[in-house]
């Protein structure tokens, strides 16, 4: 009880935090809906009779706002390492792993709440699926989130250097973005990229939780692909190794300081 | 006006700009990555719909993405103007022995000039992958891209100016690229913008990145592209750099007297 009541309390810090950036997540909703509202409309033109780009996009919407919101606690722990705030977070009445289990969960959390939006929208303009399929969409939606929280603090407390943190992010960022099916469908990818000589990006982008995510919305709301269970499998896996590796990361930094 | 003073201003936001060396690097990567994926990948998906308009998508979207990262570099300077402002650097520029109208038409050239330096290696890349068919042309289109960069420091520059927050200047920057980029012809081509939303075609019409693309294409040789003459397209980008070069540039000045950037 009393270790989940110091996660709570964590998890509290991580979401004040989170509202402090409030402009930040104004401006990056507003980029999000143009991407739906403007791109996708005109993509939708533009591939007529291969696939109905606006309601393809929108599932994938709602991934990459989970991604970049839930990416940010990064930022704030690689700032965090940097000013050494870490001796104050270390004189609380609270055990290292409370605090490293924390923080991964509230950089999960708060992805949920940014993508809240994006999936409401997704039900609005696609239908609502039933209820067993909304609880394995959000099941795996903050699985998802909290892989990428995962992905993100194991990338912050890594480097000690905010421009080697930023450059790390921007690799991690496109990579995950770009090769995966929230863009463009996976039966586009792989033979594009294989053509082109470059089959591992291609192999990247089919167990690319990204691409899991958005296709298992997909299957739900659109019917295509067909739900398969390994897409849930692959998120769960992603997010085990990465939650993990985040929590004793972070908890070794603490420590070596 | 002191030739002198004025390039040690431009040569001060040169500088600056090195500072930014790992977020230039960020938008290196996310350069290559829109070509080499993105733009890959959509070229596949788009390839019946361009060959209806006449044109290689891939070549069109890699000339559009060079005009975006044109756009998002020659916005930096707002940063750099906004920061100073708020750490009390502007108080340090006013005591040099530069005049006012040197010191911000100084910045308004550097932020231009500075996007020109690092797309520099981009554009040899992006020249590499779509060529030059006629020197000539592309010669004109290089010079409407200084008006457009210039331009677009210019107007980085007045929305620095204007604001006194640092959270409405984010989000203001913010939803302002999130639709200058889309509403253009930097990523699909005008017909398609007519066919999705006429609404959105009539504000491209407007856009300076509609005109910068267009004119890059058209210099390059990007077939099909361009739907305005290329005499109106510089007309454009010359009255988009003049209003915010000049405009910007005064609004700047007076913004700087009695210290009511604070």
């Amino acid at each position: 009880m009393k270790a989940l009541n110091a996660i709570l309390h964590v998890i509290e810090y991580d979401f004040r935090n989170f509202f402090k950036y409030r402009w930040f997540i104004i401006a990056l909703l507003a980029m999000n809906l143009a991407d739906l509202f403007i791109s996708a409309v005109v993509f939708t033109q533009m591939t007529r009779g291969i696939v109905d780009y606006f309601t393809f996009f929108a599932p994938g919407l709602a991934v990459i706002g989970l991604f970049a919101s839930a990416f940010m606690i990064g930022r704030e722990i690689n700032m965090e390492v940097r000013r050494e705030v870490h001796h104050y977070l270390l004189s609380l009445p609270m055990a290292r792993t409370e605090l490293a289990i924390g923080r991964v969960l509230a950089g999960g959390l708060r992805g949920m709440l940014y993508m809240t939006p994006l999936l409401i929208t997704n039900f609005i303009l696609l239908g609502l699926p039933t209820a067993p399929q909304l609880f394995i969409i959000l099941l795996t939606l903050f699985l998802l989130a909290i892989g990428i929280s995962g992905v993100s603090i194991s990338i912050a407390v890594s480097t000690t250097s905010f421009e080697k943190f930023v450059t790390a992010r921007g690799v991690v960022y496109y990579m995950f973005f770009f090769c995966s099916s929230v863009f463009y469908p996976i039966t586009m990818i792989t033979p594009t990229l294989e053509a082109k000589g470059l089959a591992p990006l291609a192999t990247f982008a089919q167990i690319n939780p990204l691409t899991n995510g958005s296709d298992l919305i997909r299957s739900f709301l659109l019917g295509t692909p067909a739900f398969s269970s390994l897409m849930l499998l692959d998120v769960a896996i992603f997010s085990v190794i990465f939650a993990l590796c985040a929590t004793f990361a972070y908890a070794k930094i603490l420590m070596r300081q | 006006m002191g030739l002198k003073k004025l390039w040690l201003v431009i040569e001060r936001d040169l500088r600056m700009f090195m500072q930014y060396k790992f977020m230039l690097i960020m938008r290196g990567i996310w350069f290559v990555s829109q070509v080499a994926l993105f733009g890959l990948v959509v070229n596949k998906m788009v390839e019946v719909a361009a060959k209806d308009v006449g044109i290689n998508y891939f070549q069109y979207y890699v000339a559009g993405v060079t005009i975006i990262t044109l756009y998002s570099t020659s916005m930096f300077i707002g940063y750099d103007i906004f920061e100073e402002a708020e750490h009390g650097v502007f108080e340090y520029l006013l005591t040099l022995p530069v005049s006012r109208r040197e010191l911000v038409l100084g910045r308004s050239i550097g932020g231009g000039l500075r996007s020109f330096v690092y797309i520099g290696p981009l554009l040899v890349v992006v020249l590499a992958l779509l060529g030059i068919l006629n020197p000539l042309n592309f010669l004109v289109a290089l010079a409407s891209l200084f008006l457009f960069a210039f331009g677009v420091s210019g107007m980085s520059i007045t929305i620095a100016v204007a604001m006194k927050s640092g959270d409405k200047y984010d989000i203001l920057i913010g939803v302002l690229d999130a639709l200058i980029v889309r509403l253009s012809t930097t990523m699909y081509p005008s017909v398609y913008l007519q066919e999705a939303m006429p609404s959105y075609a009539t504000i491209a019409k407007f856009n300076p990145l509609t005109y910068a693309s267009d004119l890059f294409r058209w210099g390059t040789g990007v077939e099909g592209t361009i739907q305005i003459s290329p005499l109106i397209g510089v007309l454009a980008l010359f009255i988009f750099f003049f209003s915010f070069t000049f405009v910007g540039v005064l609004f700047y000045e007076r913004r700087l007297e009695g210290g009511s950037w604070q």
